[in-house]
């Protein structure tokens, strides 16, 4: 099977510290890929690199095999690839229904292209988003007055409103009560089901376990392994050096 | 004393146009800039050159006033907001002192410091204004349009997107918003009305002069945008109601002898002042809360 999104030989470097180093990944279609690792193991700075918010010293990203390094951050957005972020970043001030809608309108103009048909296509976008978040009865309160769990869900609202096929998920459980984190699980298998493709951040390894089809792992911006979660769960030295015991 | 106010509500309705014009790039773009006199001076004067030796039209006034203002917006638009907030502002205060300079030295077009006299009163297609009753109704409806404009473009995609850049340009941008696009857009929409104040101004004064279009008229704008409210339609009215009013209201205080009035006022003024940022951090108007 082809790479959706391939990273090959990726570096950078924040004066003398090296961020990311000769970083390899395939991502392909309907697969949930976990990256795992400590603290500062260059895990979002990797997503960064993807999104355009951060350049690579060297190596290449191809997107359909085209390269898309050098791309402005709405660009690449628009090509499909969708993110979270750590602190969610919602737009606080906006009511739930704005955040999501915001999502379906990428167009920098005055108004959206497409007509009534674009529209109510857009509009039914947001619905879908809304009710597989469970947020469809809190339209109207603003992003800031929500719950931790809605906000959560809030971005996730977002991401699938998009429309896009890859979504990059930086700690999207990290906080959530169980039954919340079980709701994010279902949300997650559901768009896989669809051919989504996923690339998720997360330090809680049960979901891991739980979501992912391969993890690799990762430690001062190197990845040390990569394969299936079993394989790489069983692993004491990876496990020493996640738990901070590299003795 | 009708005729007093009846142009303390033009003015007032012109001041209303501006602070609107403010709440574009502050309320709803997250932009905060110093220099909105510069664009209202830039509007007033292109109108002015327009109806001294044009036509006295309005309509082709104000047309030209929110063209000239909205074009000069780009040379700020487009350098300027490549930087982060903070120094955007500290830009825009250099455009501010800057054009205070221009507008004093370019006499072939602004009259220097003694300004450009002998406006003719303004028509409104074909329709003399010389009536203050009459001005103030086209100002009404000048307002009444911007308002209309605002409300059309906040509540659509174009409103959402920038409102989503306020919030959080690196979201924004992660959702496919030219967040670059779409805040020079707001400086052009918001500069634009300005220039349409700056062509009422100018129509209404009959007379300008670079005096109107200091750093102390771009502070009292904002002050009228973040008093009365920002990111919402009638928040910036409101502030500018109460900052145009308020010293007027206060003349008519009984009791104080006429060469103390101007001292209490402004210690009056100044405590209101105080008070409403205290106790209404977010302005008089304030978005609501709906949580179903």
């Amino acid at each position: 099977m082809s790479a959706l999104l391939s990273l090959s030989g990726l570096n950078r470097r924040f004066g003398g510290l090296a961020a990311v180093s000769d970083f390899s990944l395939a991502l392909e279609s309907g697969i949930v890929t976990a990256l795992v690792g400590p603290n500062g193991a260059g895990k979002t700075t990797i997503f960064n690199l993807v999104t355009g918010n951060l350049r690579a010293d060297s190596g290449q990203i191809l997107l359909h095999d085209k390269p898309i390094i050098g791309l402005s951050p709405h660009r690449i957005a628009r090509l499909g690839i969708a993110r979270s972020f750590q602190d969610l970043r919602l737009f606080g001030h906006m009511s739930v229904l704005d955040n999501v809608r915001a999502a379906t309108e990428p167009t920098s103009w005055f108004w959206q292209a497409g007509g009534a048909a674009a529209r109510q296509q857009r509009r039914e976008r947001v619905e879908t988003a809304l009710e597989r978040t469970g947020l469809s009865g809190l339209t109207q309160a603003r992003a800031i007055d929500l719950a931790y769990a809605e906000r959560k869900f809030l971005s996730m609202a977002r991401i699938i409103a998009t429309g896009a096929r890859i979504w990059l998920l930086d700690e999207p459980a990290s906080g959530l009560d169980p039954r919340s984190r079980a709701q994010f699980v279902d949300l997650l298998r559901s768009a896989t089901a669809e051919g989504v493709t996923v690339c998720l951040i997360e330090h809680n390894l049960d979901i891991v376990t739980e979501v992912a089809d391969r993890i690799a792992f990762l430690d001062q911006g190197r990845k040390l392994a990569e394969g299936e979660p079993a394989d790489i769960m069983q692993d004491k030295a990876l496990a020493a050096i996640y738990f901070g015991d590299r003795t | 004393m009708i005729a007093y106010l009846v142009n303390l509500a033009t003015l007032t309705t012109i001041f209303a146009v501006l602070a609107t014009s403010l709440n574009i790039l502050i309320g709803y773009g997250g932009i905060f800039s110093i220099a909105q006199a510069v664009f209202f001076g830039v509007g007033a004067y292109a109108a002015a050159q327009v109806a001294l030796h044009v036509t006295p039209d309005l309509l082709v006034a104000s047309a030209a006033g929110a063209g000239a203002a909205a074009l000069l917006s780009i040379c700020l638009a487009l350098p300027a907001l490549r930087v982060r907030d903070e120094y955007f502002v500290i830009a825009s205060l250099g455009l501010q002192m800057l054009a205070v300079t221009v507008f004093t030295e370019a006499t072939p077009i602004t009259g220097g410091f003694g300004g450009l006299v002998g406006i003719p009163p303004a028509s409104l297609l074909g329709l003399p204004l010389t009536d203050p009753n009459a001005m103030l109704a086209a100002c009404l409806g000048f307002l009444v349009l911007v308002l209309v404009l605002t409300r059309v473009l906040m509540r659509g995609s174009f409103g959402r997107s920038l409102m989503a850049i306020r919030d959080n340009d690196t979201a924004a941008e992660a959702l496919g918003k030219n967040v670059m696009v779409l805040k020079t857009l707001a400086v052009m929409l918001g500069c634009a009305y300005a220039g349409i104040g700056g062509a009422l101004y100018s129509a209404q004064m009959q007379f300008i002069n670079v005096e109107s279009f200091t750093l102390d008229q771009s502070v009292l704008i904002m002050a009228m945008v973040i008093i009365g409210g920002t990111g919402t339609l009638i928040g910036p009215l409101v502030g500018t109601v109460l900052i145009l009013l308020l010293p007027a209201a206060l003349s008519f205080i009984p009791g104080i002898p006429p060469t103390e009035i101007g001292v209490v006022q402004q210690m009056i003024y100044g405590l209101v002042m105080t008070l409403l940022m205290i106790f209404r951090p977010g302005g008089l108007v304030t978005l609501r809360t709906r949580r179903q």
